[in-house]
């Protein structure tokens, strides 16, 4: 037998669990092996010491402190208990009570998803109107390119961009008092011969020196979204996006002209978009809009037609006269323009003044 | 095994029935093994005091459960051998054992000691120097692999048959008895590298 098979066999050595044949063996090795012989010295050193090792006193108080880790945990566990009870209590009691929550569960749940979709409908409302923003950066920049002498590319300013501003010219006469109306055609008169510039660049000018109406425009109250939304339908397919030209008349006999207007709108393939006391509101093909002003000179009773391009400056005064019957007028302006989608369509306003 | 004569049947009911009493004799039969057990797989009074406390509040929330109340000694065994490997585990992640070794002064009943230097040849014959080599014996075991040390805590501290060890750890005897024997001869090699 080997060492390494002797050394195995310490433990059942020391536990006297070997047969008397092998234990003499093992006895015949460490005779004769002076490194195994110290081998088991050691080990049996170790195992007397280890059988030396006698049992610890528990510590003082052992109990006592188990007792109150005890109370601890019957503290700790409040709610465990009260679910407890809750189990315990009768199934007569229990079943009207897990009815009545039940219900106002589903109170809560109903009122909840009915309410979910009124305010999706108000952010609806109000997500057109968030627009201005880019609008403003957008203007800005056909702004600096005006500069530069590219009028063209300023004509061709995306048509779909609601602009708020571009809609005051069409409200500001509509709601103009006749007092008001001779000043405007001086005021207009004057600026189309001092400013020759394109009309799209006063147009800028004014929105950048009037940030209170682009805050306005921003910022629509509700009852102002369910105005537009009445009359949405009617205007939708007609309006253009470019910014409504105006066009004053000065007439004699109002209901004459206003039918000659009506033939004559019908005549170049446009139509009436709104008609209101003093103001007419046409949509009529971009490419007949000269021959149709040509044609409105001659009907004028002073066979003048003061043509002035619409602008948010230009009107600026007129909108100096503020309530509510006017803001709403200035709304639906805005709507017409902001629907516009058709690109070979213009908006034409019509200013009758009566001589 | 060492311990004191097997509790009774009727004191086990009676702490399945809730009995604070049955419970509290309990408590005192078995204290002292759950105790030594736990002193001796962690190598800390307090932590031992603690973690004794916690396997009879294991005891009193799931006696009821026990089934066989003539089994009670093995199952309270069982139920402090899992507490135990739960603490060192807990206490291992926290680095509790890594800042001491062999040389470090060695915490008993009466305080701290100086280690002892082992030699084969010597023979302790006083107070002083067998708690010495108690305590030098007990930071040999804990610089054991942990099945280890459990295997030497039951059955030559704990006087544990092999038998019941064998149903303890669910392992064959001879298993038991080969990797006791291992365990033993470590033992030893940790106790002559500390001492040289």
């Amino acid at each position: 037998m080997d060492c390494e098979k002797v050394r195995d066999r310490f433990s059942s050595l020391w536990e006297k669990e070997l047969a008397p044949s092998e234990e003499k063996i093992v006895r015949e090795h460490l005779s004769s092996c002076p490194g195994c012989q110290k081998e088991l010295e050691r080990f049996e050193k170790t195992m007397r010491w280890l059988h030396s090792v006698g049992e610890v006193e528990v510590p003082d108080g052992f109990l006592p402190e188990l007792y109150k880790k005890m109370e601890g945990r019957k503290g700790a566990t409040p709610g465990g208990k009260a679910r407890g009870r809750w189990f315990r209590f009768p199934l007569s009691l229990k079943l009207p009570v897990q009815a009545v929550a039940m219900v106002a569960i589903v109170f809560l749940v109903l009122y909840l998803t009915k309410m979910m979709p009124m305010e999706m409908f108000r952010l609806k409302e109000t997500q057109p109107t968030s627009s201005p923003l880019p609008v403003e950066k957008k203007s800005e920049q056909v702004l600096a390119q005006k500069e530069m002498g590219k009028e063209r590319r300023v004509m061709e300013t995306p048509p779909e961009t609601p602009r708020p501003k571009e809609a005051e010219p069409a409200q500001a006469p509509a709601a103009a008092e006749g007092k008001e109306e001779g000043a405007l055609v001086a005021q207009m008169k004057e600026e189309a011969k001092k400013v020759e510039a394109p009309p799209q660049k006063t147009e800028i000018m004014a929105y950048q020196i009037e940030p209170k109406d682009a805050e306005r425009a921003r910022v629509p109250s509700p009852e102002q979204g369910k105005v537009q939304k009445g009359l949405v339908a009617k205007e939708k397919s007609v309006l253009a996006s470019k910014p409504p030209q105006e066009i004053i008349l000065r007439i004699s006999d109002r209901e004459k002209v206003i039918f000659q207007l009506q033939e004559l709108v019908k005549q170049f393939g446009g139509e009436i978009v709104r008609a209101e006391d003093n103001m007419l509101l046409a949509s009529l093909p971009t490419a007949s809009i000269s021959e149709f002003e040509k044609e409105l000179g001659e009907l004028s009773a002073s066979a003048k037609a003061d043509k002035a391009i619409a602008q948010k400056q230009a009107v600026g005064g007129l909108r100096a006269a503020p309530g509510v019957k006017r803001e709403e007028v200035d709304e639906r302006n805005r709507e017409s323009a902001r629907r516009v989608s058709d690109e070979n369509r213009t908006v034409v306003r019509i200013l009758l003044i009566q001589e | 095994m060492k311990t004191s004569p097997k509790i009774q049947k009727e004191v086990i009911e009676c702490c399945k029935a809730g009995d604070e009493k049955a419970f509290a004799e309990i408590v005192l039969h078995s204290q002292k093994k759950v105790f030594n057990i736990a002193y001796r797989m962690l190598g800390n009074m307090e932590e031992a005091k603690d973690l004794a406390q916690e396997v009879f509040l294991s005891v009193f929330e799931s006696i009821k459960d026990l089934k066989e109340e003539i089994k009670f000694d093995a199952w309270l065994t069982q139920i402090t051998l899992n507490h135990c490997r739960n603490r060192w585990k807990y206490l291992k992640r926290r680095q509790y054992f890594n800042s001491e070794s062999l040389d470090d002064p060695i915490e008993t009943e009466d305080g701290n000691m100086p280690r002892v230097i082992y030699d084969p040849s010597d023979n302790p014959e006083t107070l002083y120097e067998k708690k010495m080599i108690q305590q030098f014996i007990q930071k040999g075991l804990l610089k054991l692999k942990e099945d280890q040390r459990e295997l030497l805590v039951l059955r030559d501290l704990q006087g544990f048959s092999y038998e019941e060890m064998a149903v303890l750890l669910g392992l064959p005897e001879g298993t038991i008895k080969s990797k006791l024997h291992r365990a033993r001869m470590d033992l030893k090699e940790v106790l002559e590298r500390s001492a040289h």
